[in-house]
């Protein structure tokens, strides 16, 4: 056929599509919130080690999702655990994308209200916002992972050129010593790094949508690889620029890494306006897809066609966004999130892959 | 056609809202009063205030700092012709004094006609008066807090009335930029320190650390960067003053300053000058027995650049093992007067020693950590020199 | 109770539901009234019932010639007899003994030609032989062109069109033996797509001549052109060409389909053809690209698209097209890659400045002092001091300015234009900054957006642009740099949205075809682009 009418996505689109999603907000808070917990300068190990696990649920997750093929989770998920409890388990995930989505542009807006838009009030930040991600999402699937082609790259430049002139501030001593008080504060940070790859459960809904789900495994672990990678570049150089102590104490580290320096005779002298830029942008990929997985479970699990049930999301990931009263709560919601997002990635990958497989050995059996 | 006007109300309609609610924080630049440089000194009224206050202008305050910002560029008329427009300088110095750096700058608000941003401030000069009464800590928490203030601001201290350095009998020179831009010549001399910006010096205040800020002299209408002001870490207290020399031998030590020159008097007692190409130090930290101690090595490469001995001085290799001696002994006692200003007069640690025994004893470190300035006078440290002549500038003569 | 106290606690303010139920309200009615506008207008163009229209088109009754000469005679003077510049010359046929008409319209046929040759013909050889309708004798007349009529109103339209007609008594149809030979412009260079390298030539108004100028492209058998008659009231003809071995089938049905449904009584120009079959008419871009130039139609066509000819006019279609197609010009390919691969990609950033530049500069003036390098703002402040308007009403004066000039210097003869340009373009900007109206900083960004904006191959999608670089302007003046990214984050998630005929309009940037990259923003060597573009779904992928 010329013109294509099933919404499926190519492997490449899957790959981009789990990349943005889980980059969200974790990369301008991520230094502060794991040094926070481990207060040595060996995050960066916990990154890797936080990464490593994340690789295993993910795959976890594929090869589960490739036994239902063409199905979400949402489907699937009453065929292994039966319909009423997987229903709840299912309706928790829906929360919990929606109470991503809200904390995601929660953050978002703080932050621009904070260094962009001082004075205008929060409301003018946030529904412009969340219209414009209802009309990405209504496109579906495949639009929204257009989108995400487009954003991805430029967010890579402009990341990695920024990090590039922060290299000006950077030195090595700050990252030094390594695995200076053991072992111990590494694994104390696993928690909250793992936490910052809040999102890898909508694998359990993109194999669904892969034009070759043979290829799954490979574009889901090429998809987390790249934030794997980013999260990894961005603790590096912002605890090798700004040293362990400024950033415990600093809201966005990140952001405080651009604004430490000036490139004075450069055209943009400071670079935390491309930051900015690309950070919003990523971001509103990073809401939109939040925004999708939670329209599709509400419509998959309740049969409702997905356009009235994502203009029925819209004031409800409002609301999820408006409940924090200040940053302290939004931050003590991420944590919750973070947390969240643990129990269901045990819940869901692995409880459901045990039950899948007891089932399927007794069937056997039987037979 | 019918259609295209449908399209249009339609979208006027949908405009409307957007019209009618406005746009909250557009602030035309021109309106706003952009600030470049800040200086915090000891409290007192400033001589305007004195004089409000005279008439009962005044609101409950205890004078606990000064502040004063230097606001550019200076509005101007616009004239037909475009010749200068005479004496004015470009810049407006407003001073204010109070107990919070915040509530002075809103005291500002009542007494300026443009809102004032901290976007673009460029440096802050602290008294060292102001420091030896507050800790930097309370003097800088505002300007750390605030978000319009760039953590890429660089933080000076000065020698006498930090208000003074703002000032400039340069007509067409914003003091503030000269300042900030006067870092350029750390290509030149070491005496030129690494700047501190207001990230590191967040970092530096949280770990306790003492470190150095540069020091600014002003006189004349003009300023000199002089030496560098040691702040205690366990205290947050101004402590005393390293001397120009003091503070090249320190940047040297800390592997970064890179330039500069040493003058030493050779053999006939004339003037010998020696230019630093590159310079290399390397702390080697060794616990023995719960000593620590320290070996420093300063590996320079420079030429001979100026010499006033009337004998020319040949270009062998006789004589530039003869002239390494000399500028040898004068690094050697230069070094050896900045760490006996360290150990013994100031007995703090500002040239990175802690943070070498972190890296390779972190163990010993945590020890040690709680009152290393004491430690530190206490350790002992040796020094190698590695002098190496590559060459003699453009001259090459013979015996 | 502190759990619920905290629960409590957070339960937001009733302004925030009502905010929420304007968030929920706002997309629900704009869809809603999209939708209505769609249908409305979608009522007009009628897509789908090609049934209906086509035994329209078919239906007026035939009126066939009665074999009488008199009465058809009779019949065509009284239906077309009073058109002043209708010629009919009675003649005698000698060697048949009878009588017959020879028709003709003013300015349509060489007079000489029609004397000499026709009439004498008719007049002193013409045998019965000759003219009595066997098969056989068709063939030995001397004429290029003859067909039989059995109609009197085509027969009628056909003389009126520019045909010669020939009535003959005992004969029961008319002849048309020449073709409308009427005055014609000259091949002339494209105006609107002028180059520095490569072929001259661009298309006429004549059908005919542009289907000629495809066919010298080079020999083949495989350019396949089909006509169509379209128009309900005044009919014309128009033209399908694409190559048969390359073009995906299904593609060729949709364009078929698109093109015989057309619903219009008359199309002017290929401009009505492309707002008839566009996929979304309420798109900002353009989803056909129109064309002047033989060489990018022919170039077009081997990718594997299909082009629209339509007679009376000299600009071609081209479908699919996408975006980055728009950015190109037919001299990437003539010139080295290098320069070409460089040239191209200032486009793009020039079509980018044409989009963002006054909305950038409202969002960093009114805005955000604080991202702009600290001399610059300096320079900025002292340029401005004195200007009365805030940064939007300032843009928005200089450019509708420029707008105007640009419109003006459309409608001017070309001796004034350049003087016109100078005199708004450089006087008026001059003494607008003096007077304070606007900062000598925003005549620069202006002309900068202005001239990017001329840069633009297309000048369809260079309108495009300046239409949305006011909407970017309106959007970061309600939200600074936040509604600037708003606004381009809109602009993506439309063009994701958009297809030009099946194809995505952002392919092959998104989604992603690493193939077709190679002549998108760089153009790589023409030894590297041995295959078609993989969007297009091509017959044969190879190019041999």
């Amino acid at each position: 056929m010329f013109t294509r009418t099933d919404d499926k996505i190519t492997t490449s689109q899957a790959a981009v599509f789990l990349t943005n999603t889980v980059l969200g907000a974790g990369i301008l808070t991520m230094p502060r919130s794991i040094t926070q917990e481990m207060r040595t300068p060996d995050s960066w190990l916990t990154i890797l080690v936080g990464g490593f696990i994340v690789m295993l649920t993910i795959l976890l997750m594929v090869k589960l999702s490739q036994q239902f093929p063409g199905q979400t989770v949402f489907q699937y998920a009453g065929r292994i655990a039966g319909r009423l409890p997987s229903l709840l388990l299912c309706l928790l995930l829906v929360v919990y994308f929606i109470l991503v989505a809200g904390f995601e542009i929660r953050s978002l807006a703080e932050v621009t209200l904070f260094f962009l838009l001082e004075g205008t009030p929060i409301w003018a930040v946030i529904i412009p916002f969340i219209w414009a991600g209802t009309y990405l999402v209504l496109g579906g699937i495949n639009s929204i992972a257009r989108v995400f082609q487009i954003v991805f790259p430029i967010t890579i430049l402009v990341l990695l050129v920024s990090f590039g002139f922060s290299l000006r501030l950077f030195d090595f001593n700050n990252l030094r010593p390594v695995l200076g008080s053991g072992v111990l504060p590494v694994l104390h940070g696993l928690k909250s790094s793992v936490l910052v790859y809040t999102g890898s459960e909508v694998v359990m809904t993109l194999v669904a949508f892969m034009q070759h789900p043979q290829q799954a495994v490979k574009a889901m672990i090429g998809g987390i690889a790249i934030p794997f990678a980013l999260y990894f570049l961005t603790i590096v150089f912002v605890i090798g620029g700004l040293s362990i102590d400024s950033v415990i104490n600093s809201t966005w580290p990140t952001i405080d890494l651009i604004r430490s320096f000036e490139i004075t005779g450069f055209f943009v002298e400071r670079l935390e306006f491309p930051l900015m830029v690309i950070w919003l942008m990523q971001m509103f990929c990073n809401f939109c897809s939040f925004f999708f997985q939670a329209s599709l479970g509400i419509s998959q699990l309740f049969k409702f066609s997905v356009t009235p049930v994502i203009y029925g999301m819209v004031p409800v990931i409002f609301l999820a966004a408006m409940v924090p009263n200040s940053i302290q709560d939004v931050f003590a919601l991420g944590d919750a999130i973070g947390s969240m997002g643990l129990a269901l990635f045990l819940m869901l990958p692995v409880l459901l892959s045990f039950i899948w497989i007891l089932r399927k050995k007794g069937l056997k059996q039987h037979v | 056609m019918y259609r295209y006007r449908q399209l249009k109300m339609l979208f006027l309609y949908l405009l409307l809202p957007f019209v009618l609610t406005g746009c909250w924080s557009s602030k035309e630049i021109e309106d706003l009063g952009m600030y470049t440089g800040m200086a915090i000194d000891i409290g007192q009224p400033a001589p305007v205030e004195k004089e409000f206050e005279m008439k009962g202008a005044e609101y409950s305050k205890h004078n606990k700092v000064m502040t004063t910002i230097q606001i550019v560029p200076m509005k101007t008329v616009r004239t037909k012709d475009k010749s200068n427009t005479g004496t004015n300088k470009p810049y407006l110095n407003v001073s204010g004094s109070g107990d919070s750096i915040l509530e002075i700058f809103r005291q500002f608000s009542v007494r300026l006609d443009q809102p004032i941003i901290g976007h673009h401030l460029k440096v802050i000069v602290i008294s060292s008066k102001l420091l030896r009464k507050q800790t930097i800590e309370q003097v800088t928490d505002f300007v750390l807090r605030d978000n319009d203030i760039r953590p890429s601001t660089k933080v000076y201290i000065s020698q006498g009335e930090a208000k003074e350095t703002l000032e400039s009998s340069e007509r067409n020179e914003v003091p503030s930029f000269h300042i900030a831009g006067m870092y350029r010549n750390q290509m030149r001399t070491s005496k030129v320190l690494d700047s501190v910006t207001l990230s590191k010096l967040d970092a530096l205040m949280k770990t306790k650390k003492s470190f150095v800020l540069q020091n600014l002299v002003s006189g004349g209408g003009e300023i000199e960067f002089s030496g560098a002001g040691i702040i205690k870490g366990s205290s947050g207290h101004w402590i005393g003053n390293l001397n120009q020399e003091d503070a090249e031998c320190l940047a040297w030590m800390t592997n970064n300053g890179k330039a500069g020159t040493i003058k030493a008097y050779d053999w006939d007692n004339q003037p010998l000058a020696y230019e630093i190409k590159s310079m290399k130090s390397k702390i080697t930290p060794f616990v023995n027995e719960g000593k620590i101690s320290f070996k420093v090595n300063l590996a320079v490469e420079g030429r001979l650049i100026e010499t006033w001995n009337k004998n020319n001085i040949p270009s062998t290799n006789y004589y530039a093992e003869k002239t390494s001696q000399i500028v040898e002994e004068k690094l050697t006692q230069m070094i050896q007067r900045l760490m006996k200003k360290l150990q013994s007069t100031y007995k703090v640690d500002v040239a990175g020693f802690g943070q070498r025994l972190a890296i390779v004893y972190p163990s010993v470190w945590k020890q040690v950590k709680e009152d290393w300035d004491e430690t530190f006078s206490r350790s002992e440290v040796n020094f190698t020199y590695d002098i190496k002549l590559t060459d003699f500038g453009s001259f090459t003569e013979k015996e | 109770m502190s759990f619920l106290s905290s629960v409590v606690v957070h339960i937001p303010s009733w302004s925030v539901f009502c905010q929420a139920l304007i968030a929920l309200l706002v997309p629900i009615l704009v869809t809603r009234m999209y939708k209505k506008l769609h249908s409305f207008v979608g009522n007009g163009r009628n897509l789908e019932t090609n049934k209906t229209i086509q035994s329209s088109v078919s239906t007026p009754e035939v009126m066939p010639f009665s074999g009488d000469y008199q009465t058809d005679l009779q019949a065509i003077y009284s239906r077309i007899g009073s058109n002043s510049d209708l010629h009919a010359r009675e003649l005698p046929i000698k060697k048949l003994n009878a009588r017959g008409t020879l028709f003709c319209v003013d300015g349509m046929q060489n007079e000489r030609v029609l004397n000499m040759r026709i009439m004498e013909f008719l007049m002193f050889e013409a045998t019965d032989g000759l003219l009595a309708g066997t098969v056989k004798s068709e063939e030995l007349l001397p004429f290029n062109n003859l067909s039989k009529v059995s109609d009197i109103d085509i027969f009628n339209r056909s003389v009126l069109f520019g045909h010669a007609g020939l009535l003959i008594e005992g004969i029961p149809h008319g002849l048309l033996i020449e073709f409308p030979n009427g005055t014609n412009r000259s091949i002339t260079e494209p105006v609107s797509e002028a180059l520095i390298r490569g072929p001259r030539i661009g298309f006429s108004e004549v059908l005919s001549e542009n289907t000629s100028l495809l066919r010298r492209q080079g020999f083949s058998d495989q350019l396949e052109m089909k006509s169509y008659r379209v128009g309900t009231r005044l009919q014309k003809d128009l033209v399908l060409a694409y190559m048969k071995d390359i073009v995906n089938p299904d593609l060729l049905q949709e364009v078929q389909t698109r093109v015989s449904n057309l619903n219009a009584d008359f199309l002017a120009d290929s401009g009505y053809i492309e707002q008839l079959i566009e996929d979304n008419y309420l798109s900002p871009f353009q989803q056909v690209q129109n064309t002047e130039r033989p060489d990018r139609v022919i170039n077009a066509l081997l990718e594997g698209r299909i082009a629209i000819l339509l007679d009376g006019t000299p600009f071609a279609l081209i479908v699919p097209v996408t975006f980055s197609m728009l950015l190109q010009t037919p001299e990437d390919y003539y010139e080295r890659w290098i320069p070409s691969s460089l040239l191209r990609m200032l486009r793009f950033g020039a079509a980018f400045v044409a989009l963002m530049g006054p909305a950038l500069y409202i969002s960093l003036i009114a805005f955000h002092p604080g991202l702009i390098p600290t001399e610059l703002a300096l320079s900025i402040i002292e340029t401005r001091q004195g200007v009365p308007f805030p940064a939007l009403i300032e843009v928005l004066i200089l450019e509708v300015s420029i707008e105007i000039l640009r419109e003006a210097g459309i409608r001017l003869p070309k001796p004034i234009g350049p003087a016109m340009g100078i005199v708004g373009g450089l006087i008026i900007g001059d003494a607008a900054v003096q007077a304070g109206i606007v900062s000598p900083f925003l005549v620069i960004v202006v002309a900068v957006t202005a001239i990017s904006s001329f840069s633009i191959p297309t000048y369809s999608a260079g309108v495009t642009l300046r239409i949305l670089r006011f909407i970017g302007m309106i959007f970061a003046a309600f939200l600074g740099m936040f509604g600037t990214i708003l606004f381009f984050l809109l602009l993506c998630s439309h063009l994701t949205k958009l297809k030009s005929f099946g194809v995505p309009y952002l392919t092959p940037a998104s989604p992603f075809r690493a193939t077709d990259w190679k002549d998108l923003f760089f153009r790589a060597p023409l030894s590297l682009m041995k295959r078609r573009p993989a969007m297009l779904k091509t017959r044969n992928n190879k190019r041999k």
